[in-house]
């Protein structure tokens, strides 16, 4: 049983290294005899290896035709742009199919995530989000009745951070939580996927200054998009001059011995 | 601002309290020997956006000003 894994591992990163490094979009990849040869392995073996990178959205297979190389994922960085501003900068024309546009009461995780009460009036923003015509996330958004007064009145903004700009209130800031997900019957339907596919389900908080304009929660197909962070070394943390030169040594491994003379110390 | 400082200081139970303080982007992140006194409902009212506390590790939503509200709680510690 270990040995058959690992086969199939090596025959999945080889294809890997060579659909990234070798071939491009649309190219076939090697027929399944050809790399059965060149790994010594069963036909199992290989379907195990390209089924993984299908499942990964490297690989795409076409009914009779083969299995092909799929386009490469959109990179989204992590921060505070919207989705339209995104493709726009990537040359992809940026659209909306607007499910739902209303007023409704804040429900508790929505009044919490834009520090009102449960029950104020808020905008509720329900789009699937397209990219050069193709589906590629849904998105719902919520806004303070008070803080944008007769967002819907017209039409519905095709741009929310725009609408906010126009308002004098500038996205400045925000946090986002970024978890995996499968897609719903329903939402594999407005994406135009299978149901049961990967997605990226994207919480975010957006800020300016101590105000909270946006709670939005999406859903980007894992086909399509990997996210990227920028990382930085964590900040040396600041700690209590007294009985520091305990703490700073002894952390980790010590702790609870740290701990007694840090507040022995103070008390 | 100092204020703001004192503030989350007192309601993480104090310097007594305060294993480390690490300014982290948008959060402050707090290391300290007893979860059970800090007061959440005091760091919301100190401006706090949000508080997550996992183990003895407090996570405070402040936004982009923590760099500075960090050189305020150096001055305190």
């Amino acid at each position: 049983m270990g040995r058959s894994v690992l086969k199939y591992v090596r025959v999945r990163d080889h294809l890997r290294a060579l659909v990234t490094h070798e071939l491009s979009e649309g190219d076939p990849i090697p027929s399944e005899r050809l790399l059965c040869e060149q790994f010594g392995v069963s036909r199992m073996t290989v379907r195990q290896a390209v089924d993984a990178l299908v499942v990964e959205g490297l690989l795409h297979r076409e009914q009779g035709r083969g299995t092909f190389v799929a386009p490469v994922k959109v990179d989204l960085q992590m921060r505070l742009a919207s989705f339209g501003e995104e493709m726009q900068r990537r040359g992809m024309e940026p659209s909306s199919t607007v499910l739902a546009a209303e007023t409704a009461e804040a429900a508790p995780d929505v009044a919490e995530a834009l520090e009102i009460l449960p029950g104020e009036r808020v905008f509720s923003l329900h789009r699937v989000r397209l990219a050069a015509g193709e589906p590629m996330a849904i998105e719902q958004s919520w806004i303070s009745c008070q803080l944008m007064p007769g967002l819907f009145d017209d039409d519905v903004p095709e741009s929310l951070y725009g609408e906010l700009r126009r308002r004098g209130l500038d996205p400045d800031w925000g946090e986002e939580t970024i978890s995996a997900a499968e897609v719903d019957a329903q939402e594999a339907d407005l994406l135009g996927v299978p149901a049961g596919r990967a997605a990226l389900r994207l919480t975010r908080r957006t800020f300016s200054g101590e105000t909270a304009l946006v709670y939005s929660r999406s859903m980007y197909r894992a086909d399509r998009y990997v996210l990227w962070v920028p990382l930085q070394a964590p900040r040396r943390p600041l700690t209590p001059r007294t009985g520091t030169a305990g703490s700073m040594t002894a952390r980790g491994s010590g702790t609870d011995e740290v701990d007694t003379r840090t507040r022995g110390g103070l008390a | 601002m100092t204020d703001k400082a004192t503030e989350i200081l007192a309601a993480l139970g104090g310097v007594a309290n305060i294993i480390d303080i690490e300014p982290c982007t948008t959060r402050l992140r707090s290391e300290v020997h007893d979860p059970a006194v800090v007061d959440v409902k005091a760091l919301r009212a100190a401006g706090a956006h949000g508080v997550m506390i996992s183990g003895r590790v407090v996570q405070i939503v402040i936004g982009p000003e923590v760099d500075t509200l960090a050189s305020d709680l150096e001055d305190l510690l």
